[in-house]
């Protein structure tokens, strides 16, 4: 599986959920950014590391919404205690992917070192309530569709390379009311109902 | 200020004791409508974190470092909640890349609660660099900040501070040196 396939499949997968994305720094952002732009997504531009924080945020301001962090492997290891916040916290709403290259793949792939991490396990010891590592599109997508009350952690393991030239969200502000004002109109939804 | 009952117990056990200072700052964060909080705890904030503990209005989500807590709070207003972050400056300085390149381009209205250490009359060195350096930092970054005035009336210069910042949408700094709770000083 490669950083397209992976992306693509998690997209078609949480896009049936309506569910909210957020995507971590660098290529992961821009590549759904660009192919798979949405006003339910969040692209963390910088601060790399933060996207499982951010979601964290979310999911426990917005428990009815459904929050799936697209996470990369060394994104996640800059900011490691933030898995202990996730599994400390517990929230049901909150799916964690990881799309694990084993490197810095939005620099020059300088190797991570996702290898010896064993996150999937690390999610179990922290409090994640399931775990899963996938190798190829079905099982991820699998994964997704299966995994039900969270918090839950997908390793998705995919090989390096891949397109480097896509484009990057540059008015931020404009996509930041825009996904607030999706989650307002569902607010007004889940309130008629 | 309402107090969550599940919380007395805490409330009963206070490790700050009571700051007047401290309330007054909390009653105008509530009638502003913070209603999430994230942070690091340093012991100049003490009576400032209690408060927050003990409050069922706010949702409170420690962190394990400061980074972490300025995403949370980032989710947190998204979800239109509205958050305050507390840190000492060193944690300022550790997050500052995150403030940066997150909070400011997104235009996300936070307001820091920021323990000043290393003030003139410090004698934890390891505080001093941090000190000299952190106006220059917050400044640099072209942000607002306040440094609490224990002869001005607080919640007026806190009031100040959180219209400045909803009118400006960008993050805003408190700044308490020790001792800020002191009634004379």
């Amino acid at each position: 599986m490669n950083r397209e396939k992976a992306i693509k499949t998690i997209m078609m997968s949480v896009v049936a959920s309506e569910s909210v994305v957020i995507s971590t720094t660098g290529l992961i952002s821009r590549e759904i950014f660009e192919r798979f732009d949405s006003d339910r997504n969040f692209y963390v531009p910088g601060s790399m590391g933060l996207a499982s924080s951010i979601g964290l945020g979310l999911a426990v301001s917005c428990p009815k919404e459904r929050i799936v962090v697209i996470d990369g492997d060394a994104s996640l290891l800059m900011n490691l205690g933030s898995m202990v916040t996730i599994g400390n916290r517990h929230p049901v709403n909150l799916l964690h992917i990881v799309i694990d290259n084993g490197a810095y793949g939005s620099c020059s792939e300088e190797k991570s070192m996702s290898d010896s991490a064993h996150l999937d396990k690390l999610a179990i010891n922290v409090g994640y309530k399931k775990t899963y590592i996938v190798e190829n599109e079905k099982n991820l997508k699998d994964a997704i569709l299966e995994s039900g009350d969270g918090p839950v952690f997908v390793l998705a393991k995919i090989e390096l390379g891949g397109r480097r030239d896509f484009k990057r969200p540059l008015k931020l502000p404009e996509l930041k009311e825009r996904l607030m004002k999706s989650l307002e109109r569902d607010k007004e939804k889940n309130h008629d109902v | 200020m309402k107090v969550n009952k599940n919380k007395e117990k805490i409330s009963n056990t206070r490790r700050g004791g009571h700051s007047s200072k401290a309330d007054q700052i909390h009653e105008v964060l509530m009638e502003f409508g913070v209603n999430f909080v994230s942070g690091v705890p340093c012991g100049v904030l003490r009576q400032i974190i209690e408060n927050f503990e003990v409050e069922e209005r706010v949702l409170h989500l420690p962190a394990n470092r400061e980074s972490e807590a300025v995403g949370l709070a980032v989710g947190a207003y998204l979800g239109k909640r509205t958050p305050v972050v507390y840190m000492q400056n060193s944690g300022l300085f550790s997050s500052s890349n995150d403030i940066a390149s997150l909070v400011i381009p997104y235009k996300i209205p936070i307001l820091f609660i920021v323990s000043y250490r290393g003030c003139p009359g410090e004698d934890a060195i390891q505080h001093l660099a941090t000190g000299q350096a952190t106006e220059t930092l917050i400044r640099s970054l072209g942000l607002p900040f306040l440094i609490l005035d224990s002869k001005k009336e607080i919640k007026t210069q806190i009031r100040s501070v959180l219209e400045d910042m909803s009118r400006k949408k960008l993050p805003s700094f408190l700044l308490l040196k020790r001792g800020w709770q002191d009634e004379h000083e």
